[in-house]
This record gives structure tokens, C-alpha cells and sequence, in this order.
């Protein structure tokens, strides 16, 4: 079957795959995401004090994947991998909401969600150094 | 009594059915079944997922903008009971429903009506790019060649007939 009700098979059954997806171990969801792109939520996020609890004492975030790297290069290598560039492109249609259910469902007008333009967080920090 | 809207296929959730996650942000997402729920869980985009409400209206299957769905709101402000104004509302819903499905039948109507179009220029082309099948192209050639041969054969005599007649003068 085409698209997306294919499902995987994966060896040893879907076990770990099930443990992910508890709630103890929920990961930020893309709306949250697009909250904490906003210009003050991700100073605060990126410049953040040390947390000797967090991987590389939160000193290492990468914003759009909402993960932390034990250091800098760590971080680098991560901005050229798929998993990063994916989410990137994942990010760039404004993420569903519950308001958008609500106009689905014949509660106001439905439009179409709108394109934006998402840069990896480095090239947003030397946009802002040009501009000083 | 309140009907809630489903977060992942956007249908009516009526009371005591569906269940509620309430993330850390205190957004609270409700669902109609368990189906949705695990779609959610699975972090589904209900854009791309082709049953729900989300994804016939961004795709276009349905219609998604229209002044008929200005009506039902959720208006965050209380309101007196006032007999009068309880009846005309739900006068009002009866008409407002009415006119909405028909808009949304007529929508549908409109974009089924394009494929059928498309459907039998495409019958067309067949027919004509494969008429062969049904009508030989060597049918009747036998009787078409002697035909031909009996004309050219007519033209010689006439030609031959007007010579003799410059003979003679």
C-alpha cells in the first residue's frame, strides 16, 4: 500500500518502538517547537545555564530537533545529518493546532496552513551578527 | 450539555466517550476514540492522513471556505438565558444547517462532475486511437480496388472514343 498506512515490519516486533511512545518519555511535539523558534524563547534556550543533569550541561541545543549535544562539534555533525534536515523541512508548514481541528470541523473558515523559511539556529546567530 | 471536537480527525466527541490528554503546556487535546489517540501518540500529521476532516479539506475534497461556517463558533462569553433568543437561535441553526449541506453537496456535485468530463474525452480518444479493433481497416478493400479499376477503366475508353472522333474529322 502507497503512503502513509504502510506499516513496517520490524524485527523482534514493535517492542521498543511501543516503549517510545509512553508518556513518560514524550518528546516535544513540532507546535512546541514553533513556540520556542520565537526570537525570546530561543535566546533563553540557547543560551541556558549550566545543568549538570542535561548532555553537555545544556550548553549544546539544537532548537528545531529539541535535543542537547555533549559539545560543540557533536552539535556541527548533527545539523548535516537526515534527522535534523528532515525536521527542518517538517517545520517549514505551520504546525497543526487545535484551533485548526476546531475549522476543520466546520468551526470557521479552513485555510491552508502557510510556507515559511526555516534556517539551522548557527546561520540565525551569523544573520544576527551581520546585522549588528 | 458540551460536544467537543476531536484534535485528530475533527469529529463530535459527545459526552462520556473519547479521552483527554493534557500536555505540560496545559493545552488540552481530546480525542474520539482510541484510534485517534494512538495516531496522536504515534505523532501523526492529521494533514496527511486521508480519513480525517483535516485532510479532505486541505486536499480540496470538500469545502472549506464558505460564510455558512461563520456560525458555529465557540464563543467564550456568557449569555443570559432568554427564552426568545434560545428559540430564534435554534430556528437559526435549522436554517443555517440546511444551507450549509447544501453548499457542501453542491461542492462535491461541482468537483465530480470535472472528472466525468475528463472521463469521457479520455472514451473518445480511445475509440478513435483504437477503432481498428472493432472495424478492420482491410474491410472492403477488394471491393474498393475494383471499383477504382472500373473508373480508370471507363476514363480509357472515353479518351479512346474522342481520338477516333479526330480521326474521322
Amino acid at each position: 500500500m502507497p503512503g502513509p498506512y504502510r506499516r513496517k515490519k520490524v524485527p523482534g516486533g514493535d517492542g521498543h518502538i511501543r516503549k517510545k511512545l509512553k508518556t513518560k518519555r514524550k518528546t516535544k511535539d513540532l507546535d512546541q517547537i514553533d513556540v520556542d523558534l520565537k526570537d525570546e524563547n530561543a535566546k533563553r534556550l540557547l543560551n541556558q545555564e549550566i545543568n549538570s543533569d542535561k548532555p553537555g550541561e545544556a550548553q549544546h541545543y539544537c532548537l528545531h530537533c529539541a535535543r542537547y549535544f555533549i559539545d560543540n562539534t557533536a552539535l556541527q555533525d548533527h545539523f548535516r545529518t537526515k534527522v535534523h534536515k528532515r525536521r527542518l523541512k517538517a517545520l517549514e508548514l505551520e504546525p497543526y493546532s487545535i484551533e485548526e481541528s476546531e475549522r476543520a470541523a466546520g468551526q470557521g473558515n479552513y485555510r491552508a496552513p502557510k510556507m515559511r523559511k526555516i534556517v539551522t539556529q548557527d546561520s540565525i546567530k551569523n544573520m544576527e551578527v551581520t546585522v549588528e | 450539555m458540551r460536544i467537543d471536537v476531536c484534535y485528530f480527525c475533527s469529529s463530535k466527541i459527545y459526552p462520556g466517550h473519547g479521552i483527554q490528554f493534557v500536555r505540560n503546556d496545559c493545552k488540552i487535546f481530546k480525542f474520539c476514540r482510541s484510534k485517534c489517540h494512538r495516531a496522536f501518540k504515534r505523532k501523526k500529521n492529521p494533514r496527511k492522513v486521508k480519513w480525517t476532516k483535516a485532510y479532505r479539506k486541505t486536499v480540496g475534497k470538500e469545502l472549506a471556505i464558505d460564510p455558512a461556517f461563520e456560525f458555529e463558533r465557540r464563543r467564550n462569553i456568557p449569555i443570559k438565558y432568554d427564552r426568545e433568543l434560545w428559540q430564534k437561535t435554534l430556528e437559526a441553526i435549522k436554517k443555517v444547517e440546511g444551507i450549509k449541506n447544501k453548499r457542501q453537496a453542491a461542492y462535491i456535485m461541482q468537483r465530480l462532475r470535472k472528472g466525468r468530463e475528463i472521463e469521457t474525452q479520455r472514451d473518445i480518444r480511445e475509440v478513435q486511437r483504437d477503432l481498428s479493433l472493432i472495424k478492420s481497416p482491410a474491410a472492403g478493400l477488394k471491393e474498393r480496388m475494383a471499383m477504382e479499376e472500373a473508373i480508370v477503366e471507363e476514363e480509357h475508353d472515353s479518351d479512346m472514343e474522342e481520338q477516333v472522333v479526330e480521326v474521322m474529322e
